[in-house]
């Protein structure tokens, strides 16, 4: 009975002798339960790592890794939070907490983050650059920068292919619709394929496809407002002015207040030295969006053309200001500079256009550059 | 159609379900569900684990006993309210977890049930009908290619012979896939689950938007046009059911209603190709002037010219939805086919097994291989084509 008693006694109190296993044992079990797929096991250890250790930062990353691999992203924030405080590579976690953020719905430090990402020169795996440009994508679209928007998407379809998800944010970009495609209408189903499909064919190239699908798209949404706005899109892209010319007027009549069509419209009226209607046309989409980079730009071009330099110069700077990574303003401004003998000015203004065209690193800014019309000699 | 998909369809068959509960009352559903799941989750380990603390453990314990009977008597907003004191003092909480869930969906508050079903199903990785209920969760929030996904995996682990939800689960992967523009998936599954006796009215829209090649879900289908889809339904389920009269008769309709639509005349035609030849490629051809991109108009026209021994017609056809769509299967099989009949058998073979890459599963695809092998003299090859085939004809879980 005694020796019962003594062992049931050493085992009761061999629990409270017994040591707590060091950090360094539950780092190797945690990374050995990671590799064996034991998830929760893992996850739990790599807590209770950084709990010992807060300075791990390859702990938080792993945590973070595995509890954003379950979808479980509001978990997944704080470890990511927490391993950009300390890592001394932290790029590629903004990435995927701008992805955490998107599917908690914190768009806007969603957006923040891409973008700190993509100053960091978007590091990262193949699938980080497909879904986290994908996913900024869309916020610059819910944010209405639908061209920086449909320029990310379409070097997308040119690197991947089509998908059904590539599709749908394109026609929400193309359509100018300031949704995700969590929240948009219903209604609107049919008319984002429809014009998502078209936009991504254009974007490979293939217009045959592009055609056959906007033209669906004309005929039974051709009543909904940014429709003929987006067709005239595609007959711009593929140089057939006259057509995109009737498309941004059937715009203007459905939505008179259409300052993208109202710009296009300009531009066309510019280069084809139609001055006085393309100033007025510039100048009221500038009165109605004050803040419309592209307006101060088309009303720059026209004024200079008309030798208004001085009023050229300020609605360019402007447009700098509001866009200033613009290579085209940048050259714009330059010539206004010339005319006005502002050589220094001008020189400088080059100099900006021609390190912007340069220094675009994501592919889709590569793409966008290639893409955006640039200036001829004769501007 | 791939593996997963034979397996869809006959899984959908053989599981005799009644119509997709797609309105029907989920409380019913989850109620039912509920019980099954949880009585074997109780016997788990982890359900029997105490907090070493003496005072946690009772505060645990009579939280949760107190949400078990709140949930009972149907005070379920005490019962949410509880789990999730519960579930605060014990986060892995497994039944915690399912059970409040369940609730919140039932309140439609679909956000923070998918993100309890997440945690839930991370600890309980092989329970299908936890996936499928993330999968409708996340149906409901609109994160459709996750719901997919989580729906298909609740398929492939089955569902606990839950009869009620298998068949939700069934109609929404119908509707995903063709969202995402899986047509031929979707078809295969939807015709699986009519086969299987369910009644057809709620699978009409589904079926008409997968026959007309429309990637929408039957809440997007626009006003204008939902008596073209229904039309479209009626007469893909006249003609599953042998009634080519009625089929006839609503699809020659559909098409006089809605004469310039895509897909109208591809839908027609298909079925005037078995009863009437030159009139299904007659609109075909109708097809191709208002989808001028359309690939299966081009394939159907191929494969009723190779029938017809016109090669000279069916080559370019298959040359073109090749050009089109250069991963399609279908168009390699043609291509194949065609190639084999005009003696190309080197040509033939690429094109084949081309083909099996991309659709390995596809039976004529192996029998075109085999005998374009056979003719070549590879008879290993054609015997290792053979077995394949016998592989693949046997039950999903024989293989």
């Amino acid at each position: 009975m005694v020796a019962v008693i003594s062992l049931l006694a050493l085992l009761f109190l061999s629990n409270p002798s017994s040591p707590q296993p060091s950090f360094e044992q539950i780092a190797k079990q945690a990374d050995a339960a990671r590799v064996a797929d034991r998830m929760e096991d893992a996850i739990e250890l790599y807590s209770e790592g950084v709990g010992l250790r807060p300075s791990w930062s390859e702990g938080w990353w792993w945590l973070a890794s595995l509890l954003y691999d379950q979808d479980r992203f509001s978990e997944a924030q704080p470890p990511l939070q927490r391993f950009i405080a300390i890592a001394s590579k932290p790029a590629p976690a903004y990435a995927f907490l701008g992805l955490c953020e998107y599917e908690t719905r914190d768009y806007e430090h969603a957006l923040q983050h891409f973008q700190e990402w993509g100053r960091r020169g978007s590091p990262g795996t193949d699938e980080l650059l497909d879904v986290a440009g994908f996913h900024w994508a869309l916020l610059l679209t819910r944010r209405g920068q639908f061209v920086e928007a449909l320029s990310m998407l379409a070097a997308k379809a040119q690197k991947r292919g089509d998908s059904p998800a590539l599709t749908e944010a394109m026609g929400l970009a193309s359509l100018r619709l300031r949704n995700l495609p969590e929240d948009y209408l219903p209604e609107k189903r049919e008319s984002v394929w429809l014009a998502g499909k078209a936009a991504f064919y254009a974007s490979v190239e293939d217009d045959l496809r592009a055609d056959e699908y906007a033209a669906e798209l004309l005929i039974h949404h051709g009543h909904e407002p940014n429709v003929h706005y987006f067709r005239g899109s595609l007959f711009s892209f593929q140089k057939d002015h006259d057509a995109a010319v009737k498309q941004y007027q059937q715009e203007l009549q459905i939505s008179p207040e259409h300052t993208a069509a109202m710009i296009e419209l300009a531009l066309f009226d510019v280069e084809d030295h139609r001055f006085t209607e393309g100033l007025a046309l510039a100048q009221h989409a500038v009165t109605l969006d004050p803040r419309n980079a592209r307006a101060h730009y088309v009303l720059g071009r026209g004024l200079l053309a008309l030798g208004r330099a001085q009023e050229s110069a300020r609605q360019l700077e402007i447009a700098r200001q509001l866009a200033p990574a613009s290579a085209m303003i940048r050259f714009a401004l330059a010539r206004s500079y010339r005319t006005l003998g502002r050589s220094e000015d001008a020189a400088r203004e080059l100099a900006a256009f021609g390190s912007l065209k340069e220094s675009a690193s994501a592919p889709w800014e590569r793409q966008k550059t290639t893409k955006q019309k640039q200036p001829g000699p004769s501007e | 159609m791939g593996a997963a998909e034979n397996d869809e369809a006959e899984a959908a068959g053989t599981i005799g379900v009644m119509v997709p509960a797609v309105t029907l009352p989920f409380l019913l559903l989850l109620l039912g569900l509920s019980g099954a799941v949880l009585a074997s989750q109780r016997a788990g380990p982890a359900a029997a684990k105490i907090p070493s603390t003496p005072g946690k453990a009772a505060t645990f314990n009579q939280v949760s006993e107190a949400a078990d009977r709140a949930r009972t008597e149907n005070r379920d907003d005490d019962a949410i309210r509880l789990y999730q004191q519960a579930l605060h003092l014990r986060p892995a909480w497994k039944e915690g977890l399912w059970y409040l869930s369940t609730l919140l969906y039932e309140k439609e508050r679909y956000p923070a049930a998918r993100d309890l079903l997440r945690r839930f199903v991370s600890h309980e990785q092989g329970a299908g009908p936890a996936w499928a209920m993330l999968g409708l969760s996340e149906f409901q929030t609109r994160e459709y290619t996750r719901s997919l996904d989580h729906l298909l995996r609740a398929m492939a682990l089955g569902m606990d012979n839950r009869k009620d939800l298998a068949q939700s689960v069934f109609y929404f992967v119908a509707v995903l896939r063709t969202r995402f523009e899986q047509f031929d998936e979707s078809m295969s599954l939807l015709m699986a689950m009519v086969k299987s006796g369910q009644p057809s009215d709620l699978l009409i829209e589904p079926i008409g938007l997968a026959a007309l090649r429309r990637p929408l879900l039957p809440s997007e289908v626009p006003p204008n046009r939902r008596d073209m889809i229904h039309l479209a339904g009626q007469g893909a389920l006249a003609l599953e059911a042998q009634d080519r009269e009625g089929a006839d008769r609503l699809l020659s309709k559909m098409v006089a209603a809605y004469p310039d639509e895509p897909g109208v005349h591809f839908l027609y035609g298909a079925f005037l190709l078995d009863v009437r030849p030159t009139e299904g490629m007659a609109e075909m051809q109708r097809e191709m002037e208002i989808s001028p991109s359309s690939v299966p108009a081009r394939l159907r026209l191929a494969e009723e010219y190779l029938k017809q021994s016109n090669l000279d017609q069916a080559l370019p056809l298959a040359d073109q939805a090749l050009r089109l769509e250069p991963h399609r299967a279908t168009a390699h099989m043609i291509m194949g086919e065609v190639l084999v009949a005009k003696d190309s058998l080197e040509g033939a073979i690429r094109e084949l097994e081309t083909a099996e890459q991309e659709a390995p599963q596809t039976v004529r695809i192996r029998w075109d291989l085999l005998r374009a092998y056979a003719a070549a003299g590879r008879s290993g090859d054609a015997q290792r084509e053979k077995e394949e085939i016998a592989k693949l004809n046997r039950p999903a879980a024989e293989r």
